[in-house]
């Protein structure tokens, strides 16, 4: 006897991207339902509610600037703001992978349950974080200002380096989400492989200081130059290097393509495995 | 004519197997799968074989049989949550599943605020929602506990506001997975009638179950599962039938 092969797999690439994207659209209330329903249930029951989302990076800030400006005397000018426009970014894309990783595997009886595209649920952490990232500019801006970094026109290219960085963010999201059902080891190695990224990537330190022997390995990063866009617009007070960002958008949408597809393709069996 | 009548099929599955891998010991950790490469042992196990079945437009079918017949595994896989080993299914319309009454339900939200997104998670905008918001808060019954956290629910309530959202999002398709023992007998009646008012709408149902006379009460045709085969299939009261014969004769 013959069996006429799954009508769903003989998909080409390209379709099941566009049926991926087409799918979430459909869904577009329940992404929306989920974000905001994270944003409202995380401080629920606390006293001060959803202005923990300003208190965090706020009381983050003063304890950085009490550190580095009178226990560990830094050289950098200002360093506690150098550090801070760095950090936010950096937690948006670390926070994301950390809790994208345990996505699936955390709403196993809903996937078990009902359909619906499970790129929802990476999707909704994503926006959750980079909502929580936008709000936290209400902090950093005033801080800026106080701390008296001048404020200048490249501000504007920001909205950009925000979808470069949103790009890399999903990329990385939907795979580890997808991986770690099938290696549910991944959720834990993955908080020390965040911490060496974090070191490896000019957050803590300037680019400069990097050793010429060893800038090749990390202009490699991805994470790099968002980060060095970020210091230079809020900090620097200069224009990104927008050819670099260029390339990394090119790199970044094929990433995007390829990671939307191999979460589809594994996907179906992702009720079973849960 | 005939042209019509093949169009009027909804659900179309054609040489449906199933296949589920049963691990002797699960291991989904990086170390144990380094270690046991290929080796780990796994029992394969056919939940399905060879199904193959066409519902027409504006019928009830029931899928009838024991515990572990498939049927639960068949409704999952016409909704998309499991895919099919080998074989094809084809559906036309927006379908709806109600396998679990209150999906993501939060428990510190209210009933509310709830109807927003467990509707939203069977896939409905929000103005599809707010057209039917009234109706489901009446159908739910709960009076002002809809203003409430759905954490001070008793469980009825919980399963009345899950039941409610359920049927009010107006598929074309409807797969009910056991969830008729809903609520008191009262709710239950309810629940009945709401189903027998979509079968007069022309809506297309498929319903599991193991109780004979549901499927004789409710349904068109029906489809007698067995270890995974279809054992019978045809018009509901003699399925039922038999499917009685067998069951009081075992």
């Amino acid at each position: 006897m013959q069996y006429a092969p799954t009508k769903v797999t003989n998909y080409l690439g390209a379709v099941l991207v566009g049926q991926q994207l087409k799918e979430i659209y459909l869904y577009r209330e329940m992404l929306k339902n989920l974000v905001a329903k994270e944003l409202r249930a995380r401080y629920k029951g606390s006293v001060l509610g959803f202005f923990w989302t300003f208190f965090n990076p706020l009381l983050m800030l003063i304890v950085y600037s009490v550190v580095f400006s009178f226990v560990m005397r830094v050289q950098t000018e200002n360093y506690a703001m150098f550090l801070f426009v760095a950090l936010l970014p950096w937690n948006y894309f670390a926070t994301s992978v950390l809790q994208g990783a345990s996505s699936l595997v955390q709403n196993g009886s809903l996937i078990k349950k009902i359909y619906f595209p499970r790129e929802i649920l990476p999707l909704s952490v994503v926006l959750t974080n980079l909502i929580n990232y936008l709000l936290s500019l209400f902090i950093l801006i005033p801080a800026l200002l106080i701390f008296k970094v001048d404020l200048t026109l490249a501000l504007i290219a920001f909205p950009a380096i925000l979808i470069i960085e949103t790009l890399l963010v999903i990329s990385l999201t939907f795979l580890v989400a997808i991986a770690n059902v099938y290696f549910r080891d991944l959720e834990h190695i993955l908080g020390v492989l965040m911490m060496a990224w974090f070191f490896l990537t000019p957050v803590l330190y300037p680019i400069t200081i990097i050793p010429q022997k060893a800038k090749f390995i990390f202009s490699l990063n991805p994470v790099t130059p968002i980060i060095e866009a970020y210091r230079n617009i809020f900090y620097a007070g200069k224009w990104p290097q927008w050819d670099v960002l260029g390339y990394l958008t090119l790199g970044l949408l094929a990433l995007v393509i390829i990671s939307l597809a191999a979460f589809g393709r594994f996907q179906k069996t992702v009720a079973e495995e849960i | 004519m005939a042209h019509e009548f093949f169009n009027a099929k909804v659900v179309e599955i054609k040489d449906l197997w199933k296949k589920f891998q049963i691990y002797q010991d699960k291991t989904n950790s990086l170390k144990e799968k380094l270690i046991f490469w290929g080796r780990q042992r796994t029992e394969e196990f056919w939940a399905l074989k060879n199904i193959n079945l066409a519902v027409p437009k504006g019928k009830t079918i029931g899928l009838i049989g024991r515990n572990g017949s498939g049927k639960s595994t068949l409704l999952k896989i016409i909704s998309r949550i499991l895919y099919p080993t080998q074989g094809e299914v084809k559906v036309k319309g927006r379908l709806s599943t109600l396998l679990e009454l209150g999906a993501g339900f939060h428990p510190d939200f209210t009933g509310r605020e709830n109807i927003y997104l467990n509707a939203s998670i069977l896939g409905f905008t929000k103005k599809e929602i707010k057209e039917r918001l009234n109706e489901i808060i009446e159908f739910a019954e709960l009076g002002d506990f809809i203003d409430n956290p759905v954490r001070n629910y008793s469980s009825g309530m919980y399963m009345r506001l899950g039941f409610a959202v359920a049927v009010h999002v107006d598929p074309d398709i409807l797969l009910i997975d056991e969830v008729l023992s809903v609520g008191d007998l009262a709710f239950q009646e309810k629940c009945l009638a709401r189903i027998q008012d979509m079968q007069k709408q022309g809506k297309t149902i498929i319903l599991v179950t193991h109780a004979p006379k549901q499927v004789e009460d409710l349904c068109d045709l029906a489809v007698w599962l067995d270890q995974g085969g279809a054992r019978l299939q045809g018009p509901a009261r003699e399925v039922a039938q038999a499917y009685k014969e067998f069951i009081s004769g075992a």
